[in-house]
């Protein structure tokens, strides 16, 4: 369905002196300065998969999707969706995709969002009762309903990414991109958007290349993973495989009650190492953080082994992050 | 694909409605606005000469009138092009199956269907029913006015692009808007008639695409330009048309080439 071979983007960036002069100097001779965005990545994804694209602020995640989508024209290497090579064939390359960009929104701003899909019908050629049938699911699924007549302008950020991901959807493309499709929304509607993604990817066999910051989205949503960094492929592979080596990490903060001394309980000192947290920097020095795997020991072992050695005022469990695992990676490699 | 750009235009045309007051405010700005051209005019000629360049009263209340009436069409989707541009718009609008330049006339079309019903229409009927202008000299003038107006109007319609369109190379498109818009409002004939420029300023107009936008039909209805000389002049109004058009596209593809290398 997707396939990806040797592709590069770097973008240019004009290069500017600071101040006056500099911006003078810049109307007769401008420098630039390459920025490799994306280095030589290749992958196949299959019809029907659903595959994690991750990794850390600025690796090249939306730079790939936007040449996957056939907004921008790859330095070199070459990509197929679907046998179309999107850059050149741009308007074909339209009707198989559907896309979601989380900071943007593609509905018409002014108008009902009922009359967006009417006229998403129309621009996608949707027939008519099949244009029906998928909108009555969608707004059963998506809890749509209420939203129907009111335009995106006047949507909260959660109502607006239901509304875009139905849009995305309308006309049953073959492949879906999200990029960051939950970013800054609550839990219960975090829920709705992934049961959606699923429902559809089970019905329609639809592809999907999800990017995102969130675990949790991973989890329910990809069987695949492919992790990036610095424009280039870390990890191409199961999911499990990496939960099972670096996602049963878990750290927990302690607060205590007081501080004078502190040494890991020795029932856990094997099984259990102490890090310094960003807590602790910031000067909260009654702060102790424990970091361990879940696969040796269980969390509610060791708060129950701390809690008999020591007082303790509150504690946090931090969830894992998929930053963190990157950075494992990147450190320690695979 | 034609219905697509149907309904995206019918969209727009909703879209005013919905705006009750501001159409009706609208309406009300227009009617008040041939008002204040017609009593102007009227003091004009009460003070002074029986005829200006062989224009007498009701030859120019006509003039003025048609020449307002065209006027208002001859802005376009280039403020919306430019929104578009500065928003990052038009990079997401690559990924839909329409062409974008089509997409923004057919919302633009739209909004001159409104445009009629709201401001035409009234002008038409306080100039028929009270200011009692000219009808034109004959039915070959009163066939070809529209013929010329369209033209002119789509002429209006792809130069406001081709400015909307300069938002990807300069970051005051405001200040390009006010130009072009004080530069429409004289040079098209808007103002007044261009037979009222100095003999030198009117053999410039002659090379510049603004007079085919409202100077050309309305001298048409008038009868200012009859026979063969309307016909070479509507020639020469679908000659520009073609030539805006071929910029407007050219421009684009370029722009676009910039957007998906550069990423915009
Ligand atoms: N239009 C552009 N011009 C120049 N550089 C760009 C442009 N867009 C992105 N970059 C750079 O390319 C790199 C990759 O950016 P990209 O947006 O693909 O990252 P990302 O993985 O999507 O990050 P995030 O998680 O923050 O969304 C970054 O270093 C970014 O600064
Ligand atoms: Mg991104």
């Amino acid at each position: 369905m997707i396939d990806v071979q040797n592709l590069s983007k770097q973008y240019q960036i004009a290069k500017r002196d600071p101040g006056l002069a500099g911006a003078v100097k810049s109307l007769f001779s401008r420098k630039y300065e390459t920025k490799q965005a994306v280095q030589d990545i290749s992958f196949q994804i299959q019809k029907g998969e659903m595959v994690g694209y991750i990794g850390a602020n600025g690796a090249g995640k939306s730079t790939t999707i936007k040449m996957l989508s056939g907004i921008l024209t790859p330095s070199s290497g070459v990509v197929r969706v679907n046998g179309i090579v999107p850059y050149e064939n741009r308007r074909r390359n339209a009707s198989q995709i559907g896309a979601v960009f989380g900071q943007r929104t593609q509905l018409f701003w002014d108008i009902p969002i009922r009359e967006s899909y009417h006229l998403l019908k129309h621009i996608y050629q949707v027939p008519e009762t099949e244009f029906q049938q998928r909108l009555e699911m969608f707004t059963d699924v998506l809890d749509l309903g209420p939203l129907l007549g009111i335009p995106v302008r006047q949507m909260s950020l959660g109502q607006k990414m239901r509304a875009e991901l139905a849009a995305a959807f309308l006309h049953n493309p073959a492949v879906v991109f999200l990029d960051e499709p939950t970013i800054g929304l609550d839990v219960a509607v975090k829920d709705r958007i992934r049961a959606f993604i699923r429902e559809m990817n089970r019905q329609q066999e639809t592809t999907v290349i999800l990017t995102t910051h969130d675990m949790q989205d991973i989890e329910e949503i990809c069987n695949r993973i492919i992790i990036i960094d610095g424009g280039k492929i870390l990890y191409d592979g199961a999911l499990q495989a990496i939960k099972e080596r670096f996602g049963d990490k878990r750290t927990i903060h302690f607060d205590l009650e007081k501080n004078d001394g502190f040494t890991i309980p020795y029932a856990l000192a094997t099984r259990v190492e102490q890090v310094v947290s960003h807590r602790e920097a910031a000067g909260k020095s009654n702060s102790i953080s424990l970091s361990f795997n879940n696969a040796e020991i269980t969390a509610a072992e060791v708060i129950s082994e701390m809690m008999q050695a020591y007082t303790i005022r509150d504690l946090t469990i931090d969830e894992v992050h998929i930053e963190q695992i990157v950075k494992d990676i990147y450190e320690r490699g695979l | 694909m034609i219905r697509a750009y149907y309904e995206i235009a019918k969209s727009q045309v909703k879209l005013d409605f919905a705006y009750g007051a501001w159409f009706w405010s609208s309406m009300v700005s227009s009617i008040l606005q041939m008002l204040v051209l017609f009593y102007f005019w009227r003091a004009v000629y009460a003070n002074g000469p029986s005829e200006l360049h062989g224009y007498k009263l009701d030859d120019m209340i006509t003039y003025m009138v048609v020449a307002s009436m065209i006027g208002g069409y001859t802005n376009g989707a280039g403020g919306k092009l430019a929104e578009d541009i500065r928003g990052g718009l038009v990079a997401i609008e690559l990924m839909r199956p329409y062409d974008q330049l089509s997409k923004l006339v057919a919302l633009d079309l739209g909004g001159k269907f409104g445009y009629f019903l709201r401001n035409t229409v009234p002008i038409l009927v306080l100039a028929f029913l009270f200011f009692h202008i000219n009808l034109p000299p004959s039915w070959g003038a009163a066939a070809m006015f529209p013929l010329s107006t369209a033209l002119g109007v789509l002429i209006g319609a792809q130069f406001d692009l081709l400015v909307g369109i300069m938002a990807f190379y300069t970051v005051n498109i405001w200040g390009l808007r006010v130009l072009r818009d004080a530069v429409l409002l004289f040079f098209t004939g808007q103002l007044v008639p261009v037979m009222l420029f100095p003999e030198w300023l009117q053999s410039v107009n002659r090379f510049l695409p603004f007079q085919s936008m409202v100077y050309v039909p309305v001298s048409i209805y008038t009868g200012a330009l009859r026979g063969a000389e309307a016909w070479v002049q509507v020639g020469i109004q679908a000659a520009w048309l073609l030539g805006v058009f071929l910029l407007v596209r050219w421009t684009w593809s370029r722009a676009m080439r910039k957007v998906t290398i550069f990423g915009g």
